[in-house]
């Protein structure tokens, strides 16, 4: 395969420019993306591992890294079951509007995250458009809670799950649901046993996607958060406290779970995927 | 297509049935039966509407007007799930997620029967249609044949009431079509299945129906057996789409069939007003060519004209002859390697022109003079 994809050879024997062009790749890929993850690790175990396992146990640490998981998770269920009904309306039924309401949605993929946060502000916040249409004490305060945060990761990462499902029921085959139907199977089992499973590899794709980016989301969480250390300080954000606040050991072992992680999350998706759409 | 009531013994009965989209009619009041033990197929263009039929029949689409019954029973208002149809689509629509056996089994489940009759289901129809060895295959992993074959067993399995193919060997290549059609007719036959095919393909029409049903813009322009299809074509339609034929345009005069020089005595069961407009239709194998010195015998002799043209296409001779009268006309005439050999013909011949069988239409529309068509 590899032999065919070097295209023409010019050369006989041995080929400098393969080699090269290795090296050449290698090269720069190493100070933009290599190197800095490879510091946070040298960094972050410098002190030995006893003192990084002490910054990762802090409890400001712990209570950041699960309000996170947290926040991500809800943020991820909201996606996948919601991302799979907005998509099964706008691919099944045509309607006025629904190209609109495509774009819409999948809008907040360009929206600046902090745009996004202030947005969210706009609404819900104190003297926000909620508050003046039913006023002020009729609109539950959210902002600045857990609450807040999950908000602001839907809004950011809803078009991530939108936009990995819609296309499978797009591409989708409707004489499979109507095979299914002259089968003898009520929309319902259709859906359950024809529809859901060739959706799977999608599902789950959007799901480590939501969960990924939800994760990591710094610029609207730190607007809607308020940033509370032990109440509304996602890991990020604590990455960013404790660094300014000169700790850069409690921020880099943070950095490190963060990232492995990252890893974690797309090893699942490099690997499970393909698994996942084998026919 | 007089008859509104159901036929009892019938698998599948279409009474009246029409259907729009809109403002185009798709079906226009089409009546037919299939026996239990018959095939039928459906044989039409693109946009003929020979697909909005098998989509009636299975509850896909529900008619405009009249009723569809399957085995004395009216299902007009029935869903496509109750009505136990086997639809084998074009793309076969095998549930990618499932393998050969889970395909197989879905309807089974569905209805709720138990393991072990599953188990024996599966059983008998892997070996039905030779799958033993793919058992445990997902689709992707089959050839098209195959695919189309767990098709055909997964419709099977629940005991259809009727089995709809919906153009089912347009995907394959022509070789695998030509077995596959001939495997599945010995098949369908053995198992005593209702079916109707739809197809463009005159050819499968051909090979695969007990009877045919031309369709054209949504009507039935004939049905009944290939054989009574191809040689009494009912309309011009049909001799032009199954079969390619010379359609030389004239008038009846008494008992004959008149073209400017060319006279024709029309057989007793024709029943013609005199000087009613009438079409020729001769289909180019019925055709021969003499030397114009030689007695035509056993044939009726037609007029005479020069070879344009021969051109050798595998198991016969097609010739052009062009006729002095009627514009120019062209003649299409096929000649088997026998005849070829025995009496070469060259462009620029003189010939005479003699039919051995020949169909007379009557001619409703009366339009001016036209070159024969699709030969």
């Amino acid at each position: 395969m590899s032999a065919n994809l070097s295209g023409v050879r010019h050369t006989r024997g041995f080929d400098i420019v393969k080699p090269l062009s290795i090296t050449v790749m290698i090269a720069v890929m190493l100070p933009l993306v290599l190197l800095p993850l490879a510091s946070i690790f040298i960094f972050g175990t410098a002190n030995g591992l006893e003192s990084f396992w002490h910054a990762l146990t802090a409890p400001e640490a712990i209570f950041a890294l699960k309000l996170s998981i947290v926040t991500s998770f809800w943020a991820t269920v909201f996606n996948v079951v919601f991302g799979l009904f907005a998509a099964y309306v706008l691919s099944k039924y045509n309607f006025w509007g629904r190209n609109a309401l495509i774009v819409t949605i999948s809008l907040p993929t360009a929206i600046p995250t902090a745009v996004a946060g202030f947005a969210l502000l706009l609404l819900w916040g104190p003297y926000g458009t909620l508050s003046r249409v039913l006023g002020e004490e009729n609109v539950p305060e959210i902002m600045f809670t857990a609450w807040a945060i999950i908000l602001a990761n839907i809004f950011v990462t809803f078009p991530l799950a939108f936009g990995v499902i819609k296309p499978v029921f797009d591409t989708m085959n409707t004489s499979l649901e109507e095979a299914s139907a002259t089968m003898g199977a009520t929309r319902l089992q259709t859906f359950w046993h024809v529809t859901l499973p060739s959706l799977r590899g999608a599902l789950l794709g959007g799901a480590l996607l939501t969960f990924a980016r939800a994760v990591g989301e710094f610029g609207s969480t730190i607007l809607v958060s308020g940033n509370l250390a032990s109440r509304t300080q996602t890991a990020p954000l604590y990455i960013f406290a404790k660094f300014n606040e000169g700790q850069v050991e409690a921020a880099n072992a943070i950095a490190i779970v963060l990232a492995l992680l990252s890893f974690a999350i797309f090893s699942i998706l490099f690997f499970a995927r393909d698994y996942l759409e084998t026919d | 297509m007089l008859e509104s009531l159901a036929n009892e013994s019938a698998a599948v009965s279409i009474r009246d049935v029409s259907k729009k989209f809109g403002t185009t009619t798709v079906l226009d009041d089409i009546n037919f039966d299939v026996a239990q033990d018959e095939i039928v197929v459906l044989l039409g263009a693109s946009g003929s509407g020979k697909t909005t039929i098998l989509r009636i029949i299975s509850g896909l689409e529900m008619p405009g007007t009249g009723r569809v019954m399957l085995h004395g029973k009216d299902v007009t208002n029935l869903p496509a799930r109750l009505r136990g149809t086997g639809v084998i689509f074009q793309s076969y629509a095998l549930f990618p997620k499932m393998n050969v056996e889970q395909n197989i089994a879905y309807g089974l489940k569905l209805r709720r029967r138990s393991k072990s009759e599953i188990r024996k289901t599966i059983d008998r129809l892997v070996g039905m249609v030779h799958l033993e060895d793919h058992r445990k295959k997902y689709p992707s992993q089959l050839s098209g044949g195959q695919q189309q074959r767990v098709a055909i067993a997964r419709a099977l399995a629940y005991e259809p009431e009727v089995l709809l193919f919906d153009e089912p060997f347009g995907a394959l290549d022509a070789q695998i079509r030509a077995s596959l059609r001939r495997e599945i007719r010995k098949l369908l036959k053995e198992i005593k299945v209702p079916s109707i095919f739809i197809t463009h393909d005159q050819e499968e029409a051909l090979e695969l129906g007990d009877r045919i049903a031309v369709l054209n813009s949504g009507r039935i322009e004939q049905i009944a057996t290939p054989y009574e299809v191809y040689t009494n074509p009912a309309t011009e339609y049909v001799a032009t789409f199954l079969g390619s034929a010379n359609i030389i345009e004239g008038v009846i005069r008494g008992r004959t069939f008149q073209s400017e020089e060319i006279s024709l005595e029309i057989p007793s069961d024709y029943d013609f007003r005199d000087g009613q407009p009438a079409k020729l239709v001769i289909r180019p194998e019925d055709i021969f060519l003499r030397r114009p010195e030689n007695l035509m015998q056993n044939y009726q002799q037609l007029t005479e004209g020069v070879v344009e043209e021969t051109s050798f296409v595998g198991a016969f001779e097609r010739v052009g002859v062009r006729l002095p009268t009627h514009d120019g006309q062209r003649l299409i005439a096929t000649r088997p390697k026998t005849e070829t050999a025995a009496f070469q013909l060259y462009a620029g011949q003189r010939v005479t022109v003699g039919v051995v069988r020949f169909r007379i239409l009557p001619d409703l529309t009366r339009l001016p003079l036209h070159a024969n068509r699709a030969v």
